[in-house]
């Protein structure tokens, strides 16, 4: 929590949006806080029911605050303490859900002129606005379409012209990517870095795919159970996870450990020796790449002073690797070529030994 | 041994584009436990629909009585009906006023309806206030109510002598018993009821979230609700004005009770009919007849929303 405070601070140049959200879904308590600044494209990345779409929902005012403070540009939308609460409709936030909620009743057309049509501005003109953005987003041909004729891509640019329409100040995107087949995927994460580049505003995107948030955003907060549990840009986070769930998500062995003298006290009971230039010391973080993790039948001898017995417990192929996971009193994952998972005939269940040399263990503070 | 084959070949194919996004560990898994319930669904239906071929001895008698019960008497009402004289009987006087009387006061009672029943049902859909069970129970009662009773409850309330009604009266000289205008309301009060249940069942099942994304681009409460949410629950408000409009038309006891049997301002078909019934046995014929023809009608206009054959 403290480091997320010092990195608001830190960001007070150019902000434009600074929430710290509490308020309960269900048996889930969120209580997040969130910077941007502007032009921003923030990826809300963490695991299913961490509370994503809450703290999104939270943002647009469609779900109370419990306690709290949202202020975009300045503007305080929502402050539990001096009882202000701006509704949803004069918030200036645009949304994109997850199943983009295209009305039914309406064109593609009258779907993108709608907000501005609430707003005030006259049928000829805002369908005149609607036009030229369903033509630059390549839907020309799709104006007068009901949304149930619409491909998936196809509606979820619908929804994406119809948020971007009304100039919001702040874009909300949940999951924009999740209703579409593996196939549309990847080029329409191509097109919508695109868009999200040319907008001015912004941009908050919700999604539980690391690869979604790590190409899309220029920076993440990891949210889990309810918390905000990371920040940082893609890269910083890449190579420094601050959970178990983040490591996972980039393939990474994590463990966290009090430091002393280059050797880290692991809460199991085993050590961790590194060779660690910072000489970092208290409670640290551990990253060991997967290939860093070498495995062996027989005890081995020499130089590496990081080895621990275990089993192979689950083996997996990915690409022109096979991914290792070894079960035992420190678990971890290793990565070797598929040779060597037939030379040591690891498939058999039997005892191995992995090993780590000091050098490959990088250390960070808590 | 024909259909592992196609499977197999997919397989791989499936893994292929899908191996980017393999690291989130959601997408590609779907596709395949896909395949085998639906396999399992396919043969768990046949197999249902065998045995529903085979009803539990004595059903098919029992059913036949049941449905011969609802149809005879509608049988014997088109085969007795005076045809010959039904054009000479549609025509007197008496009845082209109960005719139309009974489709003003019908109608009208079904406009009534939507206009204090819509926002009751958005009432009981959307806000959870506290007494929202009570609220809904009074709206139901005047379905299972003998309406007979209700016509009484309604000359307690707006009676000359009423709770309402003496005030009204003194205050500004308005009678509403045995008025054109109370047979509206004993219809409003016996019928709205279909209109209102209808409609808050039609808003909770389209939800909230079109009135978000509505609110999202700026439309206020107003607006969405006329622009999102009277669209959308468009086909529940005609099933339930369809449904309010036959019940209205059919009132008899708390129109008989409250408002009286005053040819041209409060007998209404119905009325009409049981007049007929005790002086010109064939005309209450020919009435009856319009009546089912008009019942009828409401059915087939209705046949999309309930009747869908399954």
């Amino acid at each position: 929590m403290t480091s997320v405070a010092g990195q608001s601070g830190a960001a007070e140049v150019d902000v434009s949006l600074q929430a710290d959200v509490a308020l309960r879904a269900g048996a889930l308590a969120v209580d997040a806080q969130l910077v941007a600044a502007r032009g921003d494209v923030i990826g809300l990345l963490g695991p299913n029911a961490a509370g994503k779409t809450t703290v999104l929902r939270a943002l647009a005012g469609l779900n109370p605050l419990a306690r709290g403070r949202i202020v975009l540009d300045g503007d305080v939308l929502e402050d539990t303490a001096a009882g202000i609460r701006v509704s949803p409709d004069r918030r200036r936030i645009g949304v994109v859900f997850q199943d983009y909620l295209l009305f039914p009743h309406l064109s593609a057309l009258d779907n993108v002129a709608f907000g501005l049509r609430a707003r005030g501005m006259s049928r000829r003109r805002s369908r005149e606005l609607s036009a030229a953005w369903l033509s630059r987003l390549g839907l020309a041909d799709q104006m007068t379409a009901r949304p149930r004729t619409l491909s998936g891509g196809q509606a979820q640019r619908v929804a994406l012209a119809r948020a971007l329409v009304t100039d919001p100040r702040l874009l909300l995107l949940d999951e924009p990517l999740a209703a579409l087949d593996a196939g549309a995927r990847a080029a329409l994460r191509r097109e919508l870095r695109g868009h999200l580049a040319s907008f001015a505003g912004t941009c908050l995107l919700v999604t539980h795919d690391p690869i979604e948030a790590m190409t899309l955003a220029d920076r993440l907060v990891i949210l889990e159970d309810g918390r905000v549990t990371q920040t940082g840009t893609p890269d910083r986070v890449r190579a420094h996870p601050r959970s178990r769930y983040v490591a996972g998500l980039v393939g990474l062995n994590l463990f966290r450990g009090r430091a002393a003298d280059g050797v880290i006290a692991l809460s199991s009971g085993h050590e961790l020796v590194a060779v660690d230039d910072d000489h970092c010391s208290g409670e640290v973080f551990a990253v060991v790449h997967p290939r860093s993790v070498a495995l062996y039948r027989e005890r081995p001898v020499g130089s590496p002073r990081n080895v621990w017995p275990g089993r192979a417990d689950s083996i997996e192929v990915a690409g022109d690797r096979v991914r290792v996971e070894i079960a035992g009193p420190v678990p971890l994952v290793a990565e070797v070529t598929p040779a060597a998972v037939t030379a040591l005939r690891l498939d058999d269940g039997g005892p191995v030994w992995a090993s780590v040399k000091a050098t490959e263990v990088v250390v960070y503070p808590a | 041994m024909q259909p592992p084959t196609p499977e197999a070949i997919h397989e791989p194919d499936a893994a292929g584009p899908a191996g980017e996004v393999a690291s989130s560990g959601g997408s590609p898994l779907p596709e395949l436990p896909q395949r085998e319930p639906s396999a399992r669904h396919g043969r768990a239906a046949s197999v249902r629909r065998r045995s529903a071929r085979r009803a539990p001895v004595g059903f098919v008698p029992l059913a036949a009585v049941g449905l011969a019960f609802l149809a005879l008497p509608l049988a014997g009402l088109v085969v007795r009906t005076p045809w010959r004289q039904l054009p000479t009987d549609l025509a007197a006087p008496g009845v082209l006023t109960a005719l139309r009387l009974s489709l003003v006061c019908s109608l009208t009672a079904v406009a009534v309806s939507c206009v204090i029943g819509v926002p009751l049902a958005w009432l009981l859909a959307r806000v959870p206030f506290r007494g929202r069970s009570v609220a809904r129970a009074l709206v139901i009662l005047p379905m299972v109510l003998p309406p007979v009773v209700g016509g009484v409850a309604l000359l307690l309330a707006f009676g000359r002598h009423g709770l309402i009604g003496q005030w009204l009266d003194r205050a500004f000289g308005i009678t509403l018993p045995f008025s054109t205008a109370g047979a509206v309301m004993a219809e409003t009060f016996v019928a709205m009821p279909f209109l209102v249940i209808t409609v808050e069942a039609g808003l909770r099942s389209l939800g909230q979230r079109y009135e978000d994304a509505a609110a999202t681009l700026g439309a206020g409460r107003w607006t969405t609700f006329r622009r999102v949410t009277l669209p959308l629950i468009a086909p529940a408000l005609g099933a339930g004005a369809a449904l309010c409009w036959a019940r209205a038309l059919g009132e008899f006891g708390a129109t008989i009770t409250f408002a009286g049997n005053l040819p041209g301002r409060t007998q209404t078909m119905p009325l009409a009919v049981y007049v007929a019934l005790q002086n010109n046995s064939g005309a209450a014929m020919s009435l009856s007849l319009v009546m089912l023809v008009v019942s009828l009608a409401v059915l087939v206009a209705l046949r999309g929303h309930w009747f869908r054959s399954r």
